[in-house]
Formats: C-alpha cells, structure tokens, sequence
C-alpha cells in the first residue's frame, strides 16, 4: 500500500521532490529508469508537493485518508461462560502475575474482573501506599 | 504547537442553539496532539451533543469528521465535505482554524467549540506549557533558550522583579521564576557575561503592534526567491 500515489499525468518533473519541505520525496535515477520514492515517517502531510505539481498529478487524498496497517495479531482470552473478549491472553498473563489470587474469568459478568484491572491500573492513595497491586 | 482546551459544554449548546443540522469538525494537527480537537474529541463531542438531556426539545443532529488542518484553504475546498442541509459548523480547530472556515464558507455560522490558549510544549504526558508568545523578534540566543515574554509572568524583558523569591515567582509560588531559570542556565553554560551586555531596545512591532502579521515566503507562484 502506498499513501502518497501520483495518477499518469506525472512526467517526473522532480517539482514535489525539489519542493518537499520535509525531504519526504526522492528520485532514484537507475538504468533506463527513475523512480520517486516517498518516505511516510518523513512526510508532514503539508500538501505542498501537491500544490505545487504542475501536472496535477498527486492523488493527495490517499494521504489524508487510507487504510489500516495491520501492525501485530495477538491470542485473545474469552471468558470461560458468556465467550466475550477480555483482553489478549498476553495482558492476561501480565495481569494475572499482578493479582494476588488466580485468575479465572467466568461470569457474573466476568466476575470482579473491572474491579480488578481498575485496582490494577488506577490504584487508589491507599493501596498505592501499601503497595498492593503495583 | 497551538494549544487549545475545550469550551465549556453548556456554552458550546448555548452558542449552538436554534441550529438544527450541525457539522463538527476536528482539526488533524496541533489540537489532535495536545487532545482536545482531534478526531476523537470530535466524535465525543458530537455524540455528547445529540443526548436529549441538554435540550427541552428534540436534540439537533450532529455529525463529525476532521480535516488534516483546518487553517489551509486549498485542503478544505478539496477534501471538506459538509453534508447537504448543514445548518452550523462547529469547529474544534484552533482560532486560525475557526477564522479560515468562516471566511471560506460564509454566510455558514463557524462556531469554535476551543478556546485557543497559547504556543506551547508538553514537558509530561497530559500537561502543556506555554513556551511562545510569537512576539516576532527571538532573543532565546541571549536568554539560554528561556524566553522571558512568555515564561515570565510580568514578560519582565530585562531581569526579575523584586518578587523572585528562591527561585520561584511571586505571582505563584509553583512557577519558576523565568529570569531565575535564565541566570542559573547560563551560569551552567558559562555565559553570563551574555546579561552583562547592553542591547538595542526590541522591536516590538512584529509582536503584533502594526496590526496583522503576515509572512510572505518568496520564491512561491514565481515570486522572487531568496
């Protein structure tokens, strides 16, 4: 996938790699060809390359909206009766070494499951000073 | 970056009232970072806003979307969609933001749902301070990169006043006094013969004194470059 995409009207005039004030853009001449390449961590997204392209060639829209880079799948834990998410069976594990109790997730909704990760999370003054949870 | 707080609810409903079909929109840039009109502040706005519980008759409906930034009139023309029948735009862009989109699509009310508050940097997650008051004539190379207009609570230019007390300001105890930050950062420097030395007085008429401030970058649309 590619956020900063050019339609045929691009000529490879060099005007969005010369006028990136991000240094985003750059054009590899190899063989018989050039390539412009386009560096997302770079790019300010200020739209000046399409401003300025005398073509009208940038399709800047896949830069203002585009889909959704997978970035990790990671196992989900269920609860044992009712089957709805809890978190990831990693955060479970993080979680369970923090209780004092094991863990088991089974409903009355999840039984004190919210209860426990807002202790977790969000200890109150007089847990945080006793150290619990933490 | 421009930081920016919300509006009180009470006075974003007040300032929207008789409008019916209302569009908010969030601003993807400075107020998206410092949480308070990104996308997800725009969402949570408009849904607060279409509860019945803040109106005595039907609630008006709301939509929301978000624009990378609202201060750019190109971007707005080409990627803004206000849905037909939209009645208010309720912005939660920062005060350039607002003045842009009035002015682009007058006569449709632009109603700013943030007050804009100042230029600033987050030294911990959650909190931001003001850092700059634009003021147009830098002397942070004097000052060891603490400026004095801004961090000072009286914008003292040439030293503290008589209420620097152990390093804080008078005016609250829990602000370091900016003139007080100064001397010790350049003492750790080793420049502090850099207050010793007697200046021109500033040019106070870029900070805002001649009226709008404008900036013209040359080169651009086959202006002259430099």
């Amino acid at each position: 996938m590619s956020y900063f995409q050019v339609n045929d009207q691009c000529n490879g005039c060099l005007a969005c790699v010369q006028n990136c004030p991000a240094n985003a853009l750059q054009a590899i001449d190899q063989g018989p060809a050039r390539t412009l390449q386009h560096n997302m961590t770079r790019c300010a997204r200020c739209g000046n390359c399409w401003r300025i392209c005398p073509q009208d060639a940038i399709e800047f829209q896949y830069l203002l909206r585009n889909k959704w880079d997978d970035v990790v799948k990671l196992q989900l834990d269920r609860c044992e009766v009712c089957g709805e998410t809890l978190y990831t069976l990693a955060y479970g594990q993080g979680l369970a070494s923090k209780l004092p109790t094991a863990l088991k997730p089974l409903c009355a909704k999840h039984k004190a499951g919210p209860e426990l990760l807002a202790q977790t999370h969000f200890p109150t003054k007089a847990s945080s000073a006793k150290g619990e949870n933490t | 970056m421009i930081v920016g707080d919300l509006k009180a609810l009470d006075e974003i409903i007040a300032s929207l009232k008789g409008y019916r079909r209302i569009l908010a929109v969030g601003c993807g840039s400075c107020v998206t970072v410092c949480l308070s009109g990104g996308d997800r502040e725009a969402r949570e706005l408009a849904r607060e806003l279409s509860r019945t519980r803040y109106y005595a008759q039907d609630p008006p409906l709301v939509n929301w979307t978000t624009i990378e930034r609202q201060c750019e009139k190109d971007f707005l023309l080409s990627y803004l969609e206000i849905p037909e029948g939209t009645d208010a735009v309720l912005s939660l862009a920062c005060g350039a933001g607002v003045q842009t989109m009035a002015s682009l699509y007058e006569p449709l009310p632009v109603i700013p749902a943030l007050n804009t508050t100042f230029l600033g940097a987050s030294n911990e997650p959650g909190v931001w301070e003001e850092m700059c008051r634009g003021c147009g004539d830098c002397m942070l190379s004097f000052t060891g990169g603490i400026c004095p207009v801004a961090r000072c609570a009286k914008s003292l230019f040439n030293g503290p006043c008589g209420g620097s007390q152990g390093g804080s300001c008078e005016v609250r105890e829990d602000m370091p006094c900016a003139w007080a930050m100064i001397f010790y950062r350049l003492k750790k420097q080793g420049r502090l013969d850099q207050l010793l030395k007697v200046r021109e007085p500033s040019d106070w008429r870029p900070a805002g004194g001649s009226g709008v401030r404008e900036r013209r970058r040359t080169g651009i649309d086959g202006s002259p470059g430099d």
